[in-house]
């Protein structure tokens, strides 16, 4: 057998960027997965949440002052449109949307018996026969 | 020594710079267009809406094989993500592949919960999704039972399901990379530690988990993945199919789904902490989760190189399940490639479909 060693530049330098992605991810996760940057990560995530909190209660306050709505507001305004439209789509019977004398018979038997090994499919079927 | 009639002559050097100079024509000229061009169009086979109810919905998709098998599927998608990852693009959906051989397939989606959804748990999805979507199936199909395939999460539900349920209408069980054993998810475990993660906290004072977090939590499993994934990119945009592939597979990451603030709770504490559905010690709607409760047939797909799921994790699932007939296939891929990817089509999809043929009559 003969190793070959492979000079194409562009090829090593793709293989250095695999080689540095598993590298850097398994450096990161190993650190990741300490309990100093476990509770750090969490402290600061504790912090973030409780600013951005004060901050929409802030704004929310500011709003109602100015009478004016807020995100939260059209955002709940935007999901009881989204209910009604989709509850106005689905007025029409399923009957009528998908007509029962359009769909296929359930007599499709398997391309192979059943203790047969069998070949897997790789090719669909042309008009599902 | 290499046989001289198998020689393969390598191209010469002058030959792979004149290639790298016309991907970098190519990659310029194509880089211009990638960034004013609009995101793909995805999910593209033809559904109709059955039901929808808040963060649930139902679909059916319009069958393309003259006759079908009697028993329907119904997929269950991961609660964080769109179901479009199971029809990206024709000649690359699992769904267009599954209609063309013969079966008739219904999809649970998920849609971002409103914040009157931020207590749905557990009990929700398994007591009530699950079921009301089988007894829509069962009614729109007019067959009794069905095969229900859930991936990640959603097989996680399903599994749930199937161990409360074993009088039935399932008649087939199918999971892709669902984990059993929390305990081998190591970075999530550390974490959602609880000395350090107060989840309480946290969840009664955010109601509903944003996207971001979700998507923080997943990068930081391969920390260097986006960067490197952006320097291929530039590598490839010479390759059309490659860009679309991306493009694609970046949305679906992008549109990451908001969870259930109770739902999370749960999550974390019961399945993370207490790592129940592998002690046994998980309760839904006040019954035990027994997986020597499941009878049904059991395929259980799981990635060789999921960062995700390590198979570690999903492995218990077949051994402990009550089933006669179950079988464990780990195929190489990622959590997702195993489902959407170039192999999907070679290795998963085949085998999936050998499985249920000769279980779907």
């Amino acid at each position: 057998m003969t190793s070959t060693i492979n000079l194409d530049p562009f090829e090593m330098w793709r293989q250095v960027v695999t080689k540095l992605e598993g590298g850097m991810n398994s450096l990161a996760n190993s650190g990741m997965s300490s309990e100093q940057f476990t509770r750090a990560a969490h402290q600061f995530s504790q912090i973030s949440t409780g600013l951005q909190q004060t901050f929409e209660k802030a704004l929310d306050g500011y709003f109602k002052a100015l009478n004016l709505p807020s995100r939260k507001d059209i955002v709940d305004l935007a999901e009881t449109l989204q209910r009604l439209e989709e509850k106005v789509d689905m007025l029409l019977p399923i009957e009528v949307r998908e007509p029962f004398e359009n769909r296929p018979l359930r007599t499709r038997q398997p391309s192979t018996p059943k203790n047969a090994t069998t070949k897997p499919a790789t090719k669909q079927p042309q008009g599902g026969g | 020594m290499p046989s001289p009639n198998k020689t393969v002559s390598a191209p010469s050097t002058v030959d792979r710079i004149q290639t790298e100079i016309d991907r970098a024509i190519q990659r310029n000229l194509k880089g211009f267009g990638y960034l004013g061009s609009p995101a793909p169009v995805v999910g593209l086979t033809p559904k109709t809406l059955l039901h929808r109810r808040g963060t649930l919905s139902l679909y059916h998709y319009k069958p393309t094989a003259s006759e079908v098998f009697r028993v329907p599927i119904l997929l269950v998608m991961a609660t964080t993500n769109k179901a479009f990852i199971f029809d990206l693009t024709p000649g690359q959906s699992l769904i267009e592949y599954l209609l063309g051989r013969g079966y008739d397939v219904y999809v649970m989606d998920w849609n971002p919960p409103t914040g009157e959804e931020r207590y749905l748990r557990l009990e929700n999805y398994v007591l009530d999704f699950i079921p009301d979507c089988l007894q829509r199936v069962q009614m729109h199909s007019g067959i009794e039972d069905v095969t229900l395939i859930g991936y990640c999460m959603g097989g996680v539900l399903s599994t749930i399901y199937a161990t409360l349920h074993a009088e039935g209408p399932l008649k087939n069980l199918v999971c892709f990379t669902t984990p059993i054993n929390f305990r081998k998810m190591e970075l999530f475990q550390a974490w959602t530690d609880a000395r350090h993660f107060d989840v309480d906290r946290f969840v009664d004072s955010v109601g509903i988990i944003q996207p971001d977090m979700i998507m923080a939590g997943f990068d930081m499993l391969r920390p260097a993945g986006r960067l490197v994934g952006q320097v291929r990119l530039w590598d490839n945009l010479w390759n059309d199919e490659y860009v679309k592939a991306y493009r694609m597979m970046d949305r679906w990451g992008a549109e990451t789904l908001p969870v259930a603030g109770e739902y999370f709770r749960q999550t974390v504490k019961d399945l993370m902490q207490k790592n129940g559905l592998y002690e046994g010690t998980l309760s839904v709607g006040g019954k035990l989760v027994n997986l020597q409760n499941i009878k049904v047939p059991l395929l259980h797909f799981l990635a060789a190189h999921d960062h995700i799921v390590p198979p570690e994790c999903g492995k218990p699932l077949i051994e402990r399940a009550g089933s006669q007939d179950k079988e464990e296939v780990i195929l190489p891929g990622g959590h997702v490639s195993l489902v959407a990817g170039a192999n999907a089509i070679k290795r998963m999809w085949p085998k999936l479909d050998q499985w249920l043929e000769r279980r779907s009559t």
